[in-house]
């Protein structure tokens, strides 16, 4: 009975986990420019992160370490450290999107002023993340943030056209000029890299080991990741969905989260208004920590210092300090008055830069027999894995590139 | 490059990968406390003689002549040039993690930590193991 609430919680989590700022911005927006056409991207960036997330976690599972001893030890110093610095950047810039999104949702409610709130999500976050247990921190952030369903409910209501919808689900490139292809091709890379964001494999493997599983929990590892993150997938095709329902045929961007709380005002009154409110909330700040805690764990880890939440803070200085300071960091982005979806938007495609040099130790370490013993790659997890390492470095080139002819997506 | 080891732990022959099974693990020490990351691996020997592994390097000092030259140069302003020599005869267990036979004050790794987590030990709520 233990085992089996375990597995529900950890799916839920997963599922209320899985969608931050970026994400929510980039999906409504795609569906408001090319109605269902990138819903493919959406379906295999959910298996990209199936795949990795189970690799991930069944190292850390088997062999205790995370990936950043992975990195650190198939990739060595110079590409370990290349790697390092890039992924806490683009954690950082993503942790400064949430708290500068969640600023924003304050202010919407409040009216106060938009510094004064960024200050305050500062001290709300620090006190969280200090007294909070890691437990307590997945589930009250993972759970809460399963408010976002309200979202699917409006898809449905909004009646899609199922059709149109199902047809997306294979690639097709929209006709009209290079300008729109080549901001199809951007939005796909983008989307791609929302979805499989590389700090969420970071955390996952983390949270193998706060939670301390053994090779027994491999099992749970595959299953939390297969229907949580497919569930996960759903509320991102739900919010492509509504994006190109409510905010298609107005002309208008997601470019505010409280754009994408009155979609649900629209179908569902006031109590809609709220839950997406309170969805967005506690998705958003789940990232925002999960974010300075990932930032933390890589560092940690790739020096070798004590880390986790499982150890008192006197007993794990440096990890403290470090997502300490990197949530103070991203404070300071947002502080300068940056525009949040601005930042996520860069953080998403600098996001997929990193994926290939994270994922190429990891898939050497999941394959190798002397160190995973039984629990090697299987056959599929083999072949998935390196199909998608070939496709996110696909994705990898052409982001920088797209990024600039596209006007950073302006088209 | 090959060693005689201590104890792989893991049944394996007597001899281990340096480059794959010792450099860029991570240490613990006697009580089991992470204190740092094989930085290097110090070797001596004469040329036409086997190299003999003597001591394993941990710190900056340690790491930051593996990156490139400029990174290199930038490395002692930024993090200093501390580098703590662990004697190759403290490796008591090789395994996804090298197991030291001392404890860490005694070897000076971990030293940041123990400073740092005095003055941590002061704030509310620092003492709590969040298991």
């Amino acid at each position: 009975m233990k085992k089996i609430l375990e597995i529900f919680l950890g799916i839920l989590t997963a599922m209320g986990g899985f969608v931050e700022i970026g994400e929510l911005t980039f999906m409504m927006n795609a569906g408001s420019k090319f109605n269902y056409q990138l819903l493919w991207v959406v379906l295999l960036g959910v298996v990209g992160i199936m795949v990795y997330g189970e690799i991930t976690g069944r190292i850390a599972a088997v062999r205790g370490q995370a990936v950043f001893n992975v990195v650190r030890e198939r990739a060595g110093m110079r590409l370990g450290l290349l790697t390092l610095v890039a992924a806490t950047l683009v954690c950082l810039l993503t942790c400064a999107a949430e708290i500068g999104a969640i600023a924003l949702l304050w202010q919407l409610l409040s009216g106060w002023p938009y510094r004064a709130l960024l200050l305050l999500a500062l001290v709300f976050f620090l006190l969280v993340v200090w007294f909070l247990p890691f437990k307590a921190i997945e589930r009250v952030f993972g759970l809460l943030g399963l408010l976002m369903v309200v979202f699917i409910v409006v898809a449905w209501k909004m009646q899609p056209d199922w059709g149109q919808m199902a047809a997306g689900l294979l690639p097709t490139l929209p006709s009209g000029p290079t300008d729109k292809q080549l901001l199809y091709a951007y939005y796909a890379v983008a989307l791609i890299s929302s979805v499989m964001l590389p700090y969420e494999t970071y955390f996952y493997a983390s949270g193998v080991i706060e939670d301390r599983w053994t090779p027994r929990d491999i099992p749970l590892n595959r299953v939390i990741v297969i229907i949580g993150f497919a569930l996960g997938g759903l509320l991102a095709a739900a919010l492509m969905s509504v994006g190109n329902q409510y905010l298609g045929p107005q002309q208008v961007e997601a470019g505010l989260p409280g754009t994408a709380a009155f979609s649900a005002a629209s179908q569902l009154g006031r109590a809609g208004l709220w839950l997406a409110i309170g969805g967005m909330f506690f998705a958003f700040a789940g990232a925002a920590i999960e974010t300075a805690m990932c930032s933390a764990y890589d560092i940690a880890q790739f020096f070798g210092w004590p880390w986790g939440k499982f150890r008192a803070p006197r007993n794990a200085p440096r990890f403290v300090l470090a997502w300490a300071i990197v949530l103070v960091l991203s404070t300071a982005v947002v502080m300068t008055g940056v525009d949040p979806i601005q930042v996520v938007e860069y953080s998403i495609v600098f996001s997929v830069v990193i994926l290939p040099l994270t994922y190429f130790p990891v898939m050497a370490i999941s394959r190798d027999p002397d160190v995973m013993g039984v629990h090697v790659n299987g056959p599929i997890a083999n072949t998935l894995g390196w199909i998608y390492f070939v496709l996110i470095s696909i994705a990898a080139i052409a982001a920088i590139p797209l990024l600039i002819l596209t006007h950073g997506g302006e088209g | 490059m090959s060693a005689r080891t201590p104890s792989t732990g893991g049944g394996r022959p007597d001899y281990v990968d340096i480059y794959r099974q010792v450099l860029d693990h991570a240490l613990l020490d006697a009580d089991d406390w992470l204190c740092g990351i094989v930085d290097d691996i110090e070797v001596e020997g004469d040329v036409g003689e086997p190299l003999r592994v003597t001591a394993l390097l941990v710190g900056p000092g340690a790491w930051a002549s593996r990156l490139p030259a400029l990174f290199a140069r930038l490395v002692p302003h930024l993090f200093g040039t501390r580098c703590v020599r662990v004697p190759w005869s403290e490796v008591s267990v090789l395994g996804e993690q090298i197991k030291l036979r001392s404890r860490a004050a005694v070897l000076g790794l971990a030293t940041t930590d123990r400073r740092l987590g005095l003055y941590i030990a002061k704030l509310p709520g620092s003492e709590r193991s969040a298991k």
